[in-house]
């Protein structure tokens, strides 16, 4: 009991030092107001709180960084959007926006829910062409390779990119 | 004491006799207690500034797709719902519910930030199909959606070594309803107050005269938020001291809601285990295994309880005492008019719906075995500290469906296979299960016994592998120009010298001998002496850099015996062998971690996947049909019947000396699976790979549903036929039976051994059009 009233007391005569306190800031890069703060009866809240910046350290005050969302393309009843398309148009946007390694991540998602697509590992390896990892680059075009198959057209473009990357390797 | 006499006036005299040394005390203390205030000041100024909670790393498990086709039931789909703490409700109304009715799931996802993107919340209604998603809707039934992302399970965490755990929020992020029900309980007049709140003490003060004892503490926030920065239970004059001069340096210096911010994240409101859950954020998923944001008025007002008394109202172990509390919570929320009547009617009368997940088994040590790999991935990248205090977030590649899966089953099928009885001694088991095309990491075992901490064996268990060697050697010669399915094996005793001049006379595992056998009749059936004879011609170091091409990354000593099995390979290493094979040649490296980003979602590391090819695709093939022919006719036909609906699939069972080791390793479409049993002492079991891995396998394999082998011929594959009984002399050959083989182009048996009616080259190549693919 006797605690809590010396309490009462003590904190009457804290406050007033406390005014005190903050003018001895020396640390703060912001300036202080001129005159020395003295803290009034009721709280004032446009004086003391100016001083300090807020705390940029937590970091439930850091806002999240944009990160594009996924944007399905418009599907008709005729043409309903698959899953691997939808990733196709992510990667092409992520590819736009300069993101590669999104881009190959995007690709290898794609790859988890068709991992016999050989345009999806084609892709996967003009990604990594674009990285320079020229080895990465080659092994998953020859992936691709064994994937294509009949399709000749794609054959080629893959044929084309090992090319590029065995140039680049023996370079 | 110096006045002695409490009854005595004091005289000028003595005054004046006092004062010198009065005076200067009263100064000195003056000046020492400014220099105290200033220090403390600064103090409270810094480490609220430089408040950076250590954040545990936050570890999860794969994220489920959602697509038409996708491979998942409608039973897998509530399960994973229900470990992410979704409410099943009769009507979808916000993220987090559900609604099952008949073969048809609506749901609203939360949203997540992905290492590749932010998931955004969506509605969806999930159609399936058997075992399949069939369809998949968005909002109004009208558009097709077609891929929608959960959110992933949190399998672990690292903790930092103060125990501590929280998940750090915005104002913004917190329910209005929760902050209004901290203020009305903890602290009415926070906005008005400086720090201290006189009424308040007094309050509590005469509450306390009252009662005769302390009943009320007169605590503002501020003052609470400064007590939990420091940690102490002191109790002493001087602390409380110090902390209200914290709490008023703190309301000089910064805004009532960051000081509220704080508050919310710091507070301690519970403890698990050794871990210690701060902040109303983490204590909603605690308590409620749901997000904050998420939560009506009467569960906030259970959280809002808490920091009275942590454990004493604890909502898990008193639902009276919370309920209670919670009611006394809502009645000063009425009281001090943030709620309505009818508010405060319906919460009053909510039934304590808390968590009913194990919570300890799932955030802490759920799946010890596999977080082993985890962390050594990361070691490579992180240390240890890193994952403590940094908050990081994992993705590792672990299927929470799958592992669920295989631990259901594993014990009780050790069990049921074992041929010495538990009690005399204890069977053990290792599990891999890993992604055919990509390298991931689905599930792992370390044990039969799921949860288990010691042991990895997995992981550890270095043992030799008996026949799953078999398939390096027949790759090694498939891969020459010199061997092809029909080649003609000699399975008869043989006698090698070996480096130390000792003699060697390997034996099949039933002591007959066939004689002449084809090739790959020699694999299916797991003939040794056949595979000594191969083994021999096409050269010892060549198997051995095929066990190195095909991912074994410890060196292989090239000694005959090595040729039936006498290598040791823990689990994980077998399924790095087989993964390469079920990639049809192409070798990625096993992977457990996919990617880490910062407790933000700003990504750090991708460990993507990487391929390279080691193997011709042509041999690869080759090779296959053999181990097709494993189930079909070979060693593991005795699974064949309870795998209909999985088949073809592929594989090859090992045996140990004396059935030391059982050993089954098998892939299908989607999955590489392979099952270790023996002795943690490496005594007998009295189990062939077939009588007990196998079985294990299938019990596993058939849960998880795997898919059948789609492998298609590679071009230069052609088919042909072949006496069923083969003979080494031509003119003795039986074409009244035969059997149809695939071929290289390049590489066809003898056109006098060949059982076609036609041999003309043109007709080989119209064969490679025929549909009897293996």
């Amino acid at each position: 009991m006797m605690h809590r009233m010396l309490l009462v007391v003590l904190l009457t005569t804290i406050l007033g030092i406390i005014s005190g306190c903050t003018s001895f800031e020396t640390t703060d890069n912001t300036p202080a107001p001129a005159a020395v703060v003295v803290m009034p009866t009721t709280p004032d809240p446009s004086a003391p709180q100016t001083i300090v910046s807020p705390p940029a350290a937590l970091p439930s005050v850091v806002t999240l960084p944009p990160a594009p969302a996924l944007v399905p393309p418009a599907s008709t009843p005729n043409n309903p959007a698959t899953p691997t398309a939808t990733l196709l148009v992510a990667v092409d946007a992520a590819i736009a926006a300069g993101e590669l390694e999104r881009a190959a991540a995007l690709c290898e998602r794609a790859l988890r829910i068709s991992p016999r697509d050989a345009y999806l590992w084609y892709r996967l390896a003009s990604i990594h062409m674009q990285q320079q990892r020229y080895a990465d680059a080659e092994g998953v075009a020859r992936r691709a390779l064994s994937f294509a198959r009949s399709d000749a057209q794609l054959s080629q473009s893959i044929n084309n990119l090992l090319q590029q990357a065995q140039a680049a390797l023996t370079r | 004491m110096p006045n002695r006499n409490p009854h005595a006036t004091p005289s000028p005299k003595t005054k004046s006799r006092w004062w010198p040394i009065l005076g200067p005390l009263l100064l000195w203390s003056t000046i020492l207690g400014s220099v105290w205030c200033v220090w403390i000041d600064f103090k409270i100024r810094a480490d609220f500034k430089a408040l950076q909670w250590a954040l545990p790393a936050r570890i999860y498990a794969r994220p489920v797709e959602l697509y038409a086709g996708a491979h998942l039931g409608d039973e897998d789909l509530t399960n994973i719902l229900q470990r992410l703490g979704y409410r099943q409700t009769t009507s979808v109304a916000g993220p987090g519910e559900y609604q099952v009715t008949q073969s048809r799931v609506r749901l609203r996802t939360r949203g997540f930030e992905f290492w590749d993107g932010q998931e955004t919340s969506v509605y969806t209604e999930v159609d399936f199909s058997g075992r399949h998603i069939s369809a998949l809707r968005g909002e109004q039934n009208v558009d097709d959606l077609a891929l929608v992302r959960l959110e992933p399970v949190e399998i672990a965490q690292v903790n930092p070594t103060t125990g501590e755990d929280r998940l750090p929020v915005t104002l913004d992020d917190v329910p209005s309803a929760l902050v209004q029900a901290v203020i009305s309980v903890e602290d009415q007049r926070f906005y008005s107050h400086y720090g201290l709140d006189p009424i308040g003490i007094l309050r509590a003060l005469w509450s306390n005269v009252r009662a005769g004892g302390v009943v009320q503490g007169g605590s503002t926030l501020t003052q609470q938020l400064v007590k939990n920065l420091y940690l102490t239970q002191d109790r002493t004059l001087l602390r409380k001291l110090e902390e209200a001069v914290m709490a008023v340096a703190l309301e000089i210096h910064f805004s009532k809601d960051e000081i509220l911010t704080g508050y919310l994240n710091e507070v301690f409101l519970g403890q698990d285990g050794n871990r210690a859950i701060h902040g109303f954020a983490l204590a909603a998923e605690h308590y409620f295994g749901r997000p904050l944001k998420e939560l009506k008025l009467d569960e906030l007002a259970v959280l809002a309880a808490l920091p009275r008394g942590a454990s004493y109202y604890n909502p898990l172990r008193y639902p009276e005492r919370a309920i209670e509390r919670r009611n006394v919570v809502l009645a000063r929320m009425l009281a001090q008019e943030y709620i309505s009547d009818q508010q405060y009617e319906q919460a009053h009368k909510a039934k304590l719906e808390v968590s009913a997940r194990p919570l300890k088994r799932e955030r802490g040590s759920g799946y010890p075995a596999f977080m082993e790999m985890v962390y050594a991935d990361l070691a490579r990248d992180y240390d240890s500290k890193a994952l403590r205090t940094e908050g990081l977030r994992i993705f590792t590649t672990l299927d929470v469906g799958m592992q669920s899966a295989m631990e259901a089953v594993l014990n009780k099928s050790v069990a049921a296979v074992a041929r010495i009885p538990d009690a005399d001694k204890h069977l053990e088991a290792a599990v891999v299960i890993t992604d055919a095309s990509t390298g991931e990491v689905r599930a792992l075992a370390g044990s039969r016994q799921a949860g288990y901490t010691g042991f990895n064996r997995a992981l550890h268990a270095s043992r030799p592998i008996g026949s799953l060697v078999k398939p390096a050697v027949y790759l090694t010669a498939l891969e020459s120009p010199n061997f092809h399915l029909a080649t003609i094996l000699a399975d008869k005793p043989v006698t090698l010298t070996l480096e130390d001049g000792q003699l060697w006379k390997p034996d099949n595992y039933d002591n007959q001998t066939f004689g002449d056998v084809y090739l790959h009749d020699a694999l299916e059936r797991s003939l040794n002496l056949a595979t000594v004879d191969l083994g021999m011609k096409v050269g010892l170091v060549e198997v051995a850099n095929m066990l190195t091409r095909l991912g074994l990354k410890r060196s292989v000593l090239p000694y005959p015996s090595m040729l039936l099995g006498a290598v040791n390979m823990a689990p994980i290493e077998v399924a790095q062998m087989y993964q390469t094979l079920a990639s049809n040649g192409f070798r990625s490296p096993l992977r457990s971690v996919e990617a880490v980003t910062t407790a933000l979602g700003e990504p750090l590391a991708r460990y993507g996947i990487e391929t390279e090819q080691v193997v011709e695709p042509d041999a690869v093939f080759l090779l296959e049909y053999a181990m097709q022919g494993v189930f079909t006719r070979g060693t593991a036909r005795t699974a064949a019947n309870r795998l209909a609906y999985n088949m073809p699939l592929a594989g090859k069972t090992g045996t140990t000396n004396d059935s030391r080791d059982s050993w089954f390793a098998g892939y299908g479409d989607d999955l590489v699976g392979i099952v270790w049993l023996g002795h943690d002492d490496n005594s007998e079991t009295g189990l062939t790979g077939a009588t007990g891995a196998l079985r294990v396998w299938t019990d596993i394999m058939t849960l998880a549903d795997i898919q059948p082998r789609q492998t298609l011929p590679p071009e230069n594959i052609v088919f042909d036929s072949v006496p069923l009984i083969p003979v080494r002399d031509t003119a003795d050959r039986n074409c009244n039976a035969t059997q149809s083989l695939p071929f290289r182009a390049k590489t066809m048996p003898d056109v006098d051994y060949s059982c076609e009616v036609t041999d003309s080259f043109f007709e080989r190549i119209i064969d490679r059009f025929r549909n009897d693919v293996p």
